[in-house]
């Protein structure tokens, strides 16, 4: 009983100096000038690069806006903020505090998570306010909006675990991943258009996976992959990459 | 008595090199102990052991008693860094308030608390601003303020004065005084030698990654027996006068500097004497004479500007123990 008062106790320490952090970066970082127009603009941007031109209804053309949407606003400022940070030497303020580097890389995530839900909904007002557009499976779509948001926040901070000040040292290989994950993710060609090594190694990139839930939101069902799997594999996405960058944070603290 | 801190061992090697090599001190609970070196020899990385920051290669560390990695050592320490890491972006308040939160202080206790640091440093009358704003000098004193948010039992302190202005040292060695003064237990990294003497009850030198010794600043200094010395000006000195004043018995060495000699002693009184008798045969006349001991500065040149033989030597003398693994 007592064992597990105290880690209840624990836990909920764990959790107020994770949302504590995660705050800090959404008011410090997330809702500055430039990171709002990023956020805002730059999936736009994409989108019209990627739909003027062909032949789609703003029912196909509303999910992919949606999912660069996720990807990029969820997966971009972690990455900036770390390094930043470590130049800073204030990452070393949660590494001398009393939590766990689980917390820490849960509250730089956090803010990831917040910021894409709410950028998120700039183009379903957009939707809303200028396209006849009615979402059939709230659930599935809100699962979908808020795992890859998960999903992609972690992702970018596993590239910020890569020991380093320099913002570029992340940026590229992460874009050397993010872009590659665009064309084989259903975004620009359609799934069914890939060939079958094409269309199985798609099944790994999480980006399939949040196109296929929001496309479901949508009442569009065109790839047969239940949508129990992409909400499963989304999660596990958002497990791995906290995993993993962890372990990298480890490491750095053993290298550094 | 309690350790505050107690090290075994600690080492930190970075690829083939040893940056920290089997470091082992205690700081007893009430303490201000000064861990001087020069730049390079592994004190900030020690520091950064200790305070959770990086993992150490080998060895251990606790802090009143627990692990350096637990909670529970973490939520009894406050540390203040080599550079002034606050948050730009956000108010001096802030600030105050965001690292309230990482040391779980509900909001009633923060703000009471980050009202009092703001006021004790001299800044709630820019509490509001933003940091970036700040002076070199103000962003110190935020960064002390931040380190003291969780009434730690164990202050760790990475060059608190280094670049301020001379009223921002005085201040703050006011307050690392009165801190210690109130229990907390000071761990204080330094390069300054006047800072350790001042405020430190026992300094330890390190240098090359290895503690070359550890005792009160009079301790050290006393140690280095052979760097008392009788600086002498005569009016004339005959031919040979150098090889006389090596004859004496009490002397251990000569040097001669300009028109000054250097009479390196045990017993500066002894020497005294005999010097007057040499004089008097020569028929010589001393200009001035000055008797010096070693200041603490010099105990660190000669620690750390000597090969580790010969701090292994001292070390040994100091606790009675050789270090293991030489180099």
């Amino acid at each position: 009983m007592s064992d597990d008062i105290n880690l209840l106790s624990r836990v909920k320490k764990e959790a107020t100096r994770a949302w504590a952090i995660g705050w800090k970066d959404i008011k410090v970082y997330y809702l500055s000038p430039p990171t709002l127009m990023f956020g805002i603009m730059f999936p736009f941007a994409l989108f019209f690069t990627f739909t003027v031109g062909r032949d789609l209804s703003i029912t196909e053309m509303l999910p992919i806006l949606f999912s660069q949407t996720v990807f990029w606003a969820a997966s971009t400022v972690g990455p900036v903020v770390i390094p930043l940070e470590r130049r800073t030497k204030t990452f070393d303020r949660y590494l001398s505090a009393p939590m766990s580097l689980c917390s820490v890389i849960l509250g730089k995530s956090l803010a990831g998570v917040v910021f894409g839900v709410l950028v998120s909904a700039v183009p379903l007002i957009v939707g809303w306010l200028f396209f006849p557009f009615q979402i059939v499976d709230i659930v599935l779509f809100s699962l979908g909006i808020f795992l890859s948001c998960v999903a992609f926040a972690a992702m970018g901070i596993m590239f910020a675990s890569v020991p380093t000040e320099s913002v570029g040292n992340i940026m590229m290989p992460m874009n050397f991943v993010r872009i590659p994950l665009l064309f084989i993710s259903g975004i620009f060609i359609p799934i069914e258009s890939l060939p079958p090594l094409g269309q199985v190694v798609s099944l790994f990139s999480p980006l399939t996976h949040t196109l296929i839930l929001i496309r479901c939101g949508f009442g569009i069902s065109t790839y047969p992959i239940p949508p129990p799997v992409s909400v499963c594999a989304l999660l596990l996405s958002g497990l791995v990459f906290l995993l993993v960058s962890r372990q990298f944070h480890e490491i750095n603290k053993r290298r550094e | 008595m309690t350790s505050a801190i107690s090290v075994t061992e600690l080492t930190k090697k970075f690829g083939d090199f040893t940056a920290v090599d089997k470091v082992s001190f205690e700081v007893e609970v009430g303490e201000i102990f000064g861990f001087l070196g020069p730049n390079g020899a592994g004190k900030t990385t020690t520091t950064r052991m200790l305070t959770g920051i990086s993992s150490p290669t080998e060895g251990r560390a606790e802090i009143m008693g627990h692990e350096i990695h637990s909670f529970a050592a973490k939520e009894r320490m406050g540390v203040v860094t080599d550079l002034s890491n606050v948050y730009n972006d956000l108010s001096a308040w802030d600030n105050l308030i965001f690292t309230a939160k990482l040391y779980g202080l509900n909001r009633r206790k923060r703000e009471e608390k980050a009202a009092e640091l703001l006021e004790l440093f001299g800044l709630y009358e820019v509490r509001k601003n933003n940091v970036r704003e700040f002076s070199g000098g103000m962003k110190r004193r935020l960064t002390i303020a931040m380190a003291l948010v969780n009434d730690a039992d164990v202050l760790f302190l990475d060059e608190p004065t280094t670049a301020l202005d001379v009223q921002s040292v005085k201040m703050i060695r006011n307050l690392i005084r009165q801190l210690n003064e109130s229990g907390t237990t000071i761990f204080l990294t330094t390069h300054n030698m006047a800072e350790a003497n001042e405020l430190c009850s026992r300094i330890a030198i390190i240098s090359q990654g290895r503690i070359g010794a550890i005792g009160t600043p009079e301790e050290l200094k006393s140690a280095m027996d052979k760097m008392h010395y009788l600086e002498v000006v005569f009016d004339h000195t005959p031919e040979d006068f150098i090889s006389d004043l090596r004859q004496l018995s009490s002397v251990r060495e000569v040097e001669q500097h300009g028109d000054k000699y250097r009479l390196f002693t045990l017993t500066p009184s002894d020497t005294l004497l005999e010097l007057f008798d040499i004089v008097q045969a020569k028929g010589v006349k001393p200009h001035t004479v000055n008797t010096l001991a070693p200041s603490l500065e010099d105990v660190f040149i000669e620690l750390t500007g000597q090969d580790i033989v010969h701090r292994g030597e001292f070390q040994k003398q100091k606790h009675g123990r050789k270090r293991g693994g030489g180099r």
